[in-house]
């Protein structure tokens, strides 16, 4: 996928450099990502021969075949799955279990997998980690990438630390604990203390929710003071993309309230979070933020199309100069608000989404990652915009996977684990990024732990 | 990306390519047959472009939120039937009729949006079930018979009159297109149109009901097949089921030509009425020149193709 310019890469002691996915494969090297690469109307066996199926003479499949040779290989691993079964009819597991399969039945020697358990439920990893461990005892070398520690401790041998592309440090896994890992990880060189931010919290809730539930939130209660920024720490999947989604109206809320500023939200659609005063910026700018090919005009006032019309009947001037002056106020860099959103820098795309909610200020601003895939000079734009909104009274709820981010910007922050809030810290509780992941990591449950 | 000035006016400034292409057409047309620049035969082009420019405005918008509507000539067929039927059996008043077919291609484009946004059907497949169920619906009421209408005011509204001085069906076409042209162009509705089918999820983040927005464009469509069919009816003194078979092609190649992306987002209302006058000169110009009508379907299609390649991001 990426080719590398120093160093090299041996396999069995041999030098390699492969100029691509397909020659890796070859020798051996099987790569099994987040997105499964199944068909899922096929079964499992006709998957994990897919390309190498038996043929007779004439070029038919030989199923009867196909399928014996699957079960000697399913029943060889002592692996519980049934070759006839459709890969789309398998939970998520299982279906990682074929894939991983299907990586074993080939030649292959290096199993790579990218964090594999952020999909899963808690109770399906046991199942993954049985087909990894029968990887390993036929030989075969796992590399696992997770960010979940727990983890490296229940399924590692050794562990690797990569910080900012560089190795870290590495450990013998049975050598090392928690504390060792994330100082690692962090970096113990510099212990540095971020700076609080002066405190805007003024009396006042701007957002309250009482024990919200639904699908993936289970009975969240949190009360944001107007003026406050609030951070949302948690492990991806943990729930916190979800309180978002769930108070600004996009996932139907099955028991429990949310009350942004004054009435609770009953319609449960955004258009009514929007009319109460709640404003997300979602995690995927280009799919969830914006319409790329449109202007930045047109992309600004999207949200708040009836500041702009009367009687339905679009004011285009007042739009174009809302538009501009919104540009100007966050230093938006374009020719003009005619500018297709898409011809734009990441930053600046950023800078588009959050103007969408720049005027009037909302009661309650969500932000989901806000600084990802954003350059370090537009990042510091952004933490000034969040300020100024939290200055202007608008309490604010981040969720960010940078610990460094939350820091720098919230008064308080609040640990996510299962659709939950486990733990609320304040901001003098805590005193560096470091501090913040050890006790990310320990609010995970507690039968993670178990070795 | 090759800095070629051609290739940068075949994708970028849609307009002017219409413009030219639809000039060249002209040219060549006029240079190939001598009957061609006559005024009666213009006359001819306009009378018979009618019906897919003005279904074609609905299509705009509903091409624009990113669906497709194929049942739009089975609408108007089923429309006119219930127009004539109602001025049979109700009152032979020609509000009656106006009001009765208009309402019945409303209630088809409802069907469309409802049955593509609520239960999630591709909109390709949904209207090809109403194109064959309007169809056959239009068929069985009068068991495949003609209905003969008779009100004289109903001709010269749709049909034969003038309104302000002009023909009557170009006179209707023209409202259909300036109204939705300040529809699309110049209300909420419209920008939530064209949001919806930009990029559906970034609308939907954005407070906008997709779902609804959708299936208005629908029955905007279904409407502006009903007035169609007021407008052929009026003009052959009957409605008949069996009319218009195919024009769905004409319609969508028009908003296609016209500039509007299949893949939502993009179009407008001048480029679809150019894109169907070019249809309609595609039509006249061929018939004159002698070219069989299996031929013209094969060029007509060849356009489209190469239209849709061009838009093609």
């Amino acid at each position: 996928m990426h080719t590398f310019d120093e160093g090299s890469i041996q396999i069995d002691g041999r030098e390699v450099a492969f100029a691509s996915p397909a020659r890796s494969r070859d020798a051996g090297i099987a790569v099994v990502y987040q997105g499964l690469s199944l068909v899922e109307s096929l079964s499992v066996g006709a998957n994990l021969m897919l390309g190498r199926e038996p043929r007779t003479r004439f070029g038919f499949l030989r199923k009867r075949q196909l399928m014996r040779h699957v079960e000697e290989f399913l029943d060889a691993h002592k692996i519980p799955l049934d070759p006839r079964v459709a890969v789309g009819s398998l939970p998520f597991a299982y279906r990682q279990m074929t894939e991983i399969c299907k990586a074993l039945i080939g030649n292959v020697r290096l199993l790579i997998l990218d964090e594999p358990t952020s999909a899963l439920a808690n109770d399906e990893e046991v199942i993954l980690f049985d087909a990894i461990r029968a990887a390993t005892a036929r030989g075969v070398g796992v590399v696992y990438v997770t960010h979940r520690l727990n983890e490296v401790f229940r399924i590692s041998d050794r562990v690797t630390v990569l910080r900012d592309g560089a190795d870290a440090g590495s450990f013998d896994t049975p050598a090392t604990d928690m504390v060792e890992l994330v100082g690692a990880i962090v970096g113990l060189a510099l212990p540095h203390r971020i700076a609080a931010r002066a405190s805007t919290a003024a009396a006042g809730a701007s957002l309250t929710l009482a024990a919200a539930s639904n699908s993936r939130l289970r009975g969240v209660d949190l009360t944001l003071q107007s003026g406050e920024i609030r951070g949302l720490a948690g492990l991806v999947g943990s729930g916190r993309t979800e309180i978002l989604e769930t108070i600004f109206g996009l996932r139907p809320l099955v028991s429990g309230g949310v009350t942004p500023g004054g009435a609770p939200l009953n319609g449960q659609s955004p258009a009514e979070a929007i009319e109460q005063g709640v404003a997300l910026v979602p995690e995927d700018r280009q799919v969830q933020g914006l319409v790329v090919d449109h202007s930045i005009e047109r992309n600004l006032t999207l949200p708040r199309l009836s500041l702009f019309s009367v009687w339905g009947w679009l004011r285009y001037r007042a739009s174009v100069r809302q538009a501009e002056a919104s540009m100007v106020q966050l230093n938006v860099k374009a020719p003009n608000s005619a500018t297709r959103v898409r011809n734009l820098s990441g930053g600046n795309q950023q800078k588009v989404v959050f103007a969408k909610w720049h005027h009037p200020r909302p009661t309650v601003l969500l932000l989901d990652e806000p600084t990802v895939g954003v350059d370090v000079g537009a990042r510091e734009e952004i933490y000034r915009l969040i300020e100024g909104a939290a200055r202007s009274g608008t309490g604010v709820l981040v969720v960010s996977s940078d610990l460094a981010e939350l820091l720098r910007l919230c008064d308080r922050i609040s640990i996510v684990v299962g659709g939950r809030i486990v733990q609320t810290l304040g901001r003098g509780d805590l005193d560096s990024a470091e501090d913040l992941h050890r006790r990310v990591q320990v609010a995970q449950p507690a039968n993670e732990l178990v070795t | 990306m090759s800095g070629s000035t051609t290739l940068r006016l075949l994708q970028g400034d849609r307009p002017y390519m219409l413009y030219a292409a639809f000039a060249i057409l002209l040219v060549v047309f006029s240079l190939a047959s001598p009957y061609f620049l006559s005024i009666s035969n213009f006359l001819n082009i306009d009378r018979q472009t009618t019906l897919v420019s003005i279904i074609a405005v609905g299509m705009t918008f509903v091409i624009i939120a990113r669906q497709i509507d194929l049942s739009v000539a089975s609408t108007l067929a089923l429309s006119g039937m219930a127009a004539a039927l109602a001025m049979a059996h109700v009152a032979d008043s020609w509000a009656v009729g106006a009001v009765a077919g208009i309402a019945t291609g409303a209630l088809v484009g409802l069907l469309n949006g409802v049955l593509t946004m609520r239960f999630a059907i591709p909109s390709f497949l949904v209207t090809l079930g109403t194109l064959t169920m309007a169809r056959g619906l239009a068929l069985v009421v009068t068991d495949t018979k003609p209905v003969i209408i008779t009100n004289e005011a109903y001709f010269a509204i749709f049909g034969e009159g003038r309104l302000l001085g002009v023909p009557a069906p170009i006179a209707w076409t023209l409202a259909a297109t300036v109204a939705g042209a300040l529809l699309l162009h110049y209300t909420v509705y419209g920008r939530q149109v064209y949001a919806a089918g930009g990029n559906p999820t970034a609308a939907r983040y954005s407070g906008i009901d997709t779902r609804r927005v959708t299936t208005v464009a629908f029955v905007l469509t279904g409407m502006l097949a009903g007035l169609a069919a007021l407008v052929l009816s009026a003009r052959s003194h009957a409605a008949r089921p069996d009319v218009v078979q195919g024009m769905e092609l004409d319609v969508i190649a028009s908003v296609i030509l016209g500039g509007c992306s299949l893949f939502g987002g993009r179009g407008f209302i001048l480029g679809t009425l150019l894109g169907s006058l070019i249809i309609g000169t595609l039509n006249n110009g061929l018939v004159l020149l002698g070219v069989s009508s299996p031929l013209q379907l094969v060029i007509k299609g060849a356009i489209i193709v190469a239209a849709v390649a061009f838009t093609k991001r």
